[in-house]
């Protein structure tokens, strides 16, 4: 039985693998639907009184609007134009006064970014991205045995990088929302590994005699409870919020949901599997555990 | 005995430690309750100045009735103050009302807190709302520091050029300026001529650094700022343009918003309740300036004039920086005009030159940076009046020949708040309509119950009565949460900031989930209900600071880069952690003790205790 495990987990590692080199290929080949955050440009988002499908509307706008748009419904009634950011047209949001009157239009939102305020964010959003993967990844380090904090640091890349592959995919717009949700799937999805990885310490020292991989497969089976408990809790909170949030917030709640699946999955197969494979023993603990001895004894 | 004696300080202790938590959450209960009387949104009212009657209630009334805006209140008192029925359409009322009593009365917007008065004697108000929940414009603008610095230095050239003159300096050249330096050169006989100018300049700007070479028989020596020299001018020129934009902001009559620096040279306006971005982006991105010159016969600045061009000598006589007070006005043939008065620096400037110059020309200069297609920016001068000087001028003096009484409005406004001397280029620009703030908060607050509801459902569902302690300990998170962020300056709700709010309850459950699991856990092994609650707890800790402490620094990590919505969600993520932290293991320990106790008769509690004291011993002899 426990070997059996053990190649459920193996597999799960493989599958994980090859998924995060595919997704790698994939974000390589089709890139991310960015953002008007990143991108610049012009956003509005406008109701009209009249139920009009995509084509319509667009043949009601066309006649007014210079250069190249992208219309998306909202809801009902409720559309979001997109302007990439033009310098040659004079003044890009006159269409919004000439449309005709019996269309009701009301504007909700108006935004414009700079193109290269835009391209700052990019540069911006990659760098915390990458600060937050090394500062959570140097605290694992500190706090855990290496092989622990590495296969947990590779769990919450193969988590940023598998949400990213959907959304590339998907093709849904990648925008600032987005990128808030990606670090709190850092910060969040290692809750599950390090939870296990405490169960994997505490077992591994009170049964030296046990082979590792019945001792990660005990860890396991004691918290996989918790481990689907909490994330369904904080998966069903997030489902709310892409239920009722309306659309602005749709990608945003989109990402943690992705994210965490992939999180919880990841601190079952990556973190709590991979650190067999690079060796992990009972002899790592060895020596705190003549540290922690005393208050081992201490406890009753 | 024994037992009893170590009883006493241990309860006393518990007891104490129970006070202070509940202290906590109420206090923090208190903070959070401003959040249940919101804002009211009031037209204020308020004379010109103190010969001029307010308007009286009727007629405010009539005007605003006249343009479709519903009173709901109107009183009077100091000031006028008017509530209408849609508060939104307050700043749209302010700009019409502004335009029909310009003469008579300076209209604001301004909040009134509805909360009882103890409430706010205490200082608590509510946690304040952001653009997309409450509806106005935003401008990101990026100050040119560049162009500052491109000026400085050609202003720099201009002293260096009046200095050699003066001084009768020969055999010293002004070589070139640019934003990187301004270049001197030199033959040898004028290394003495050399080194008085350069004096002269430092004496001016006291941050130039001084670079000196040898070309032949020329010393060049460039004058430039250094790194600190650099930054310090940067910082000037940041908070200059901030100190402006906030004067002109006032000016506008809009009392909430919030003007801030946002990274190395972008500011960021948020202005809640404004509509019409139009108005409020001429004059906040305007760069007008002026400055009096005297009139040249040949040489000095070419500048274009109403007929042709004149000649202007480069150094200003005195400029926008010694303006104290203007005011729009017309002369007696209705022409608008902008009547100046000079702080008294300025005015004995002024008093030196016109005394010396009575009869000669001087010329008013008007100049602004300008876009072209290409987005690059150019400074545009004009000049609008070349006038005889009449007579000895002083403080107190006007400017005609303005082309509208707009442009006069404008540029009263704009002396009035200060000069600015780096361009300034909005980046990014929003209008968020009061219909989507109305329906972002809805959007917000139905996700944020349906989350709730589903947890607590759950929770109750599957833990039963360690649930109940999971669901008061999750409303204590809430209540806390909310009480820091009114307390807390600087924290404002926005709809991410919502979404992080439910995200939070998600997460402040965990921590419950992780030690009831533990506990559970401990009960399989035989530990008794109350042994089992506190090595739950003690055990589940250090795992529940790691799984906490990874996510706050992601969420200080978000906070450095977003602005705003953004902003909003890392803020509230951050402070959800710390109150899901404190009520998911200290107030729900002190409810688990609270609760396992209760049946249980004094007695037994009491052994208890003494059990636990035992324990104690036992370490101590360990």
């Amino acid at each position: 039985m426990a070997n059996g495990w053990k190649k459920v987990r193996t597999t799960g590692l493989v599958i994980s693998i090859i998924a995060v080199l595919f997704s790698c290929f994939l974000i390589a080949q089709r890139g991310l639907q960015l953002g008007q955050d990143f991108t610049g440009g012009y956003v509005t988002e406008f109701v009209i009184v009249q139920d009009l499908d995509k084509s319509a509307l667009q043949a009601q706008i066309n006649p007014h609007l210079n250069g190249e748009f992208k219309l998306s419904n909202q809801g009902a009634l409720q559309w979001q134009l997109f302007q990439p950011p033009q310098d040659n047209i004079e003044q890009p949001l006159a269409w919004q006064s000439q449309l005709p009157d019996e269309l009701g239009l009301q504007i909700l939102d108006s935004r414009y970014v700079g193109a290269q305020v835009g391209a700052e964010l990019i540069e911006q959003g990659g760098l915390a991205l990458f600060v937050s993967l090394i500062l959570v990844a140097s605290y694992l380090i500190i706090r855990f045995e290496w092989r622990l904090a590495v296969a947990s640091s590779v769990a919450l890349l193969h988590d940023v990088i598998l949400t990213l592959a959907c959304f590339s995919v998907t093709g849904m717009e990648f925008d600032l929302t987005v990128l808030a949700a990606l670090l709190a799937i850092i910060g969040y999805s290692l809750n599950d590994s390090i939870i296990i990885g405490d169960k994997v310490r505490e077992l591994i020292r009170t049964h030296a005699d046990q082979p590792v991989a019945n001792t990660i497969n005990q860890a396991l089976a004691s918290t996989l409870g918790r481990t689907l408990i909490t994330s369904s809790t904080t998966l069903t909170t997030i489902g709310a919020i892409w239920l009722l949030g309306g659309a602005s917030l749709h990608g945003f709640a989109s990402a943690l949901f992705i994210g965490i699946v992939f999180g919880t999955w990841s601190s079952i197969f990556v973190s709590a599997t991979l650190p067999q494979w690079l060796g992990l023993s009972y002899q790592n603990y060895q020596q705190k555990l003549s540290d922690e001895a005393l208050k081992q004894l201490a406890e009753p | 005995m024994f037992a009893n004696k170590n009883t006493a300080p241990s309860s006393w202790q518990v007891r104490i430690k129970r006070f202070i938590v509940a202290a906590i959450v109420i206090v923090l209960g208190l903070c959070a309750t401003p959040n249940l009387y919101q804002n009211k949104t009031l037209i204020s009212i308020s004379p010109l100045n103190n010969q001029q009657v307010l308007p009286s209630n009727d007629l405010v009334k009539g005007l605003l009735e006249q343009n479709q805006f519903n009173v709901k209140q109107i009183s009077s008192a100091d000031n006028t103050l008017v509530e209408l029925t849609q508060q939104t359409d307050s700043a749209s009322a302010q700009q019409m009302l502004s335009e029909a009593l310009r003469e008579q009365a300076s209209i604001k917007v301004i909040e009134q807190k509805t909360a009882p008065l103890w409430l706010q004697k205490m200082g608590l108000s509510p946690i304040k709302l952001g653009l997309d929940l409450n509806g106005g414009v935003l401008f990101v603008l990026e100050v040119d520091t560049d162009k500052a610095l491109e000026k400085r230095m050609e202003n720099l050239a201009l002293e260096a050029q009046s200095i050699r003159v003066k001084n009768k300096l020969h055999g010293v050249r002004i070589e070139q300026s640019t934003a990187s330096g301004l270049q001197l050169a030199a033959t040898s006989h004028a290394q003495a001529g050399l080194e008085q100018l350069q004096k002269e300049l430092i004496k001016l700007f006291p941050q130039l650094m001084v670079k000196t070479q040898q070309q032949g028989s020329l010393t060049l020596s460039t004058l430039s700022y250094n790194e600190a020299g650099l930054a310090e001018f940067n910082k000037q020129t940041m908070t200059q343009a901030l100190t402006t934009l906030r004067s002109r902001i006032e000016e506008l009559g809009i009392t909430e918003a919030v003007t801030q620096r946002q990274g190395q040279n972008y500011i960021r306006i948020e202005l809640p309740g404004v509509q019409d971005p139009a108005a409020a982006k001429r004059i906040i991105g305007a760069t007008a300036q002026l400055s009096f010159h005297a009139l040249q016969e040949v040489g000095g600045k070419r500048v274009a004039a109403e007929h042709g061009t004149v000649n202007l000598n480069p150094l200003a006589i005195f400029s926008g920086a010694d303006i104290d007070n203007a005011q729009a006005g017309r002369d007696e043939y209705g022409k608008p005009l902008v009547q100046l008065s000079l702080s008294p620096q300025g005015g004995k400037k002024m008093l030196h030159f016109s005394r010396d110059n009575v009869g000669e020309p001087m010329a008013t200069l008007y100049s602004e940076y300008i876009a072209d297609s290409q987005g690059e920016i150019h400074e545009s001068s004009q000049v609008i009046s070349v006038a005889r000087i009449q007579q000895v001028l002083g403080q107190r003096f006007s400017i005609t020949n303005l082309d509208s009484w707009q442009k006069a409005q404008d540029l009263a406004l704009l002396l009035r708040a200060g000069s600015l001397d780096a361009p300034l280029k909005i980046v990014t620009e929003r209008t968020i309509g009061p219909t989507l703030g109305a329906q972002n908060i809805s959007s917000g607050f139905k996700a944020l119950a349906l989350g709730l509801s589903l947890t607590l459902a759950f929770m109750l569902f599957w833990y039963r009565k360690l649930g109940v302690i999971a669901s008061i300990a999750l409303f204590a998170n809430l209540i806390c949460l909310l009480g820091l962020m009114s307390l807390l300056p600087g924290v404002v709700l926005t709809l991410p900031g919502i979404a992080g709010l439910v995200l939070t309850i998600g997460m402040a459950v965990d921590t419950n989930v992780i030690i009831f699991e533990r506990i559970k856990e401990e009960r399989k092994q035989g530990s008794s209900m109350m042994a089992a609650l506190q090595r739950g707890y003690k055990q589940a800790q250090s795992s529940i600071i790691d799984a906490n402490l990874t996510t706050m620094i992601t969420a200080i990590v978000l906070m450095s880069i977003g602005y705003g919505p953004i902003k909003g969600f890392a803020i509230t993520l951050a402070l959800g952690i710390l109150t899901s932290m404190f009520s998911g293991v200290v107030v729900s320990a002190q409810l688990s003790q609270w609760f396992y106790r209760l049946p249980s008769i004094k007695p037994a509690s009491k052994q208890l205790i003494s059990t636990a004291a035992n324990k104690n011993q036992g370490v101590q002899h360990g």
